[in-house]
């Protein structure tokens, strides 16, 4: 763990102390290296689960898959912002790549966390260069609503989760993921444990986010410059996963009566969510709108606690992570050529930009769950849980998965296909570097299919 | 006067000019002189921006900007509950998850009773 955290924090004197001309690629570059070095923790060393050399920071299968994205993400945030920031001062530009560094180093220590509390830290902790970036860098004037929403609904959701974690210290007597999985459930049958358990998985609900508390993500997604975007989607959604995933484990057998509304929301905000994709006029709504959808099964999936559904959700939400992230930077790629995120203007790229339409066909078809992709070994193995726990699920999953392909698909024709508008003359070549970033993004979810354990987790 | 046409490149004459044929009154000749003044100023603006060879940026087209802003920022501000979208709401948003949670709840419910009692057949494997 240390090979990975100690390199990260060497990143920020590589920003603030290389000459100009020299930043962008030394920090390409050592972030790319940590990338490299991260892909070693996919061997797991033991069969019980947790690989760890001290108390405090330890992988196991769950946060592998995730702690690998989070590496892997950094240098492709860096590639994908180095356009826009560019003609910025230099030391804003150290400041930007410093925020993300930051991200990143907070993300590894809190997918790496073996205290609950020590995650809670670092899961508040990625709010704020998040926030900054979000409200600093966005580009129209609703960043500052955008980064409101973002901040106080997961702070509001995440206050519960403080008190409910020193409860859970006071009657336990510790908060180390190594024995709270051992220990005894708590079976208080009363209103202050049912609030108890509302508290513990409310915080993670509302990152994920689930369809009622949904709606700072498009907003932020929106507003943010790409390099938050792809953080966003790809990995800060996650961590709520990941949180509830944790958090499951000690709060049964409660689970089995108080998770139906939040199922019951997850899967109908799989439909409505879907339907307000086909909907959307702006190309950032629309994939932001597609990622609360997608978390939505996932959401399912955790809630139901069966091993196909952890094994699906963490499927889905590799695959989801790697593959939104993608959309974000075609979006870009169309949003710096023509300045504006209207869908009915970046019409017709197919014809002007052909390299680039393999690019958007391979993310959409992704994005659309196609076999053999990661994505379909998620939403299968989660729609056939769901079905297994009750069998009128169908009708919801298997609309949302029609609803799904009809966005995706909807996304595809009207950005590739049709009549190129005539005003629009100054679309420059795509650079090798935006080729390069899609090439990243797209061959680990097709590399994927040949390996999926890898992701599967410790449910199989 | 509908399908009166004149030559390519002749004039049309003064008696079938439509406002001395429908005898418009002169507030109204002058504001659709007005109104054809500013048809060519905008159209001049456009073209100007469409030839200009250093141009790279797009032409802002301001019925674009207010259509997009319409339909994504400023749809709450004109938001009112009236009888049709207190009804769409409810119809959309609370009596789906209430429906829905009564039939997962009562097929949960009859499955962990034929559970309890000895009936529930599991014909599939899904796990090894």
């Amino acid at each position: 763990m240390l090979k990975i955290l100690v390199p990260t924090l060497m990143l920020f004197p590589t920003i603030w102390l290389s000459s100009p001309k020299w930043l962008w690629p030394t920090a390409t570059a050592q972030s790319l290296l940590i990338a490299f070095i991260s892909l070693t923790w996919l061997k797991w060393t033991s069969e019980t689960g947790w690989s760890t050399s001290n108390m405090y920071l330890a992988t196991d299968p769950l946060s592998t898959p995730l702690l690998v994205l989070t590496c892997w993400l950094l240098p492709l945030m860096i590639l994908a912002s180095q356009n826009h920031i560019y003609p910025e001062p230099i030391a804003r530009q150290r400041l930007y790549i410093t925020l993300l560094a930051s991200l990143q180093t907070f993300l590894i220590m809190a997918f790496g966390a073996t205290e609950i509390i020590m995650f809670y830290i670092m899961f508040e902790a990625t709010l704020i260069p998040t926030l900054i970036i979000i409200t600093r860098w966005g580009n129209q004037t609703e960043r500052l609503n955008a980064g409101t929403y973002f901040l106080f609904y997961t702070l509001a959701g995440s206050l519960p989760l403080l008190v409910a974690l020193l409860l859970l210290q006071q009657t336990t007597g510790t908060l180390s993921m190594f024995i709270l999985q051992y220990s005894q459930p708590l079976t208080l049958n009363s209103w202050g444990h049912s609030i108890w358990w509302a508290g513990c998985l409310i915080a993670f609900l509302v990152k994920m986010p689930l369809y009622g508390v949904h709606l700072w993500l498009p907003k932020a997604h929106v507003e943010a410059p790409v390099a938050g975007s792809m953080v966003l989607a790809a990995v800060l959604l996650k961590l709520g996963g990941y949180g509830m995933m944790r958090m499951m484990v000690m709060l049964d057998p409660l689970s089995k009566e108080l998770a139906y509304p939040f199922i019951i929301l997850a899967l109908w905000g799989i439909l409505m969510t879907g339907s307000i994709c086909l909907r959307q006029t702006d190309l950032k709504s629309l994939i932001a709108y597609s990622s609360v959808s997608h978390m939505g099964l996932v959401a399912g999936g955790i809630l139901i606690q069966t091993s196909w559904g952890f094994t699906g959700a963490i499927i889905l939400m590799i695959a989801h992570g790697l593959v939104s992230s993608a959309l974000f930077c075609l979006a870009n790629t169309a949003y710096e050529r023509t300045h504006s995120r209207t869908m009915v203007l970046a019409r017709g790229l197919q014809m002007i930009f052909p390299l680039t339409a393999v690019w958007w066909f391979v993310a959409n078809l992704a994005n659309l769950a196609l076999p053999p992709l990661p994505n379909l070994m998620g939403e299968i193995m989660i729609i056939t849980t769901l079905f297994n726990w009750s069998p009128w699920t169908i009708m919801l999953t298997g609309l949302g998965t029609l609803i799904t392909a009809a966005y995706s698909l909807y996304l595809f024709l009207m950005t590739q296909r049709g009549p190129a508008p005539n005003h629009i003359k100054g679309l420059s070549p795509f650079h090798t570097r935006e080729h390069l970033l899609m090439v990243l993004h797209l061959l680990p979810v097709i590399l994927l299919v040949t390996k999926p354990e890898l992701m599967w987790g410790w449910c199989h | 006067m509908a399908d009166y046409k004149e030559a390519p490149l002749a004039t049309r004459p003064k008696t079938l000019d439509p406002a001395e044929y429908f005898n418009l009154s002169h507030d109204y000749r002058r504001a659709e002189e007005d109104r054809a003044a500013l048809r060519a100023r905008l159209k001049r603006q456009y073209i100007l921006q469409l030839n200009n060879p250093h141009r790279k940026e797009l032409i802002e087209d301001p019925a674009l900007t207010r259509w997009t802003y319409a339909r994504t920022n400023n749809i709450y501000p004109n938001f009112r509950p009236t009888p049709k979208t207190s009804l769409l709401g409810a119809l959309f948003g609370v009596v789906p998850l209430f429906v829905l949670y009564f039939v997962f709840k009562t097929d949960r419910d009859k499955r962990e009773d034929k559970i309890k009692a000895g009936n529930f057949q599991r014909p599939y494997k899904l796990t090894s």
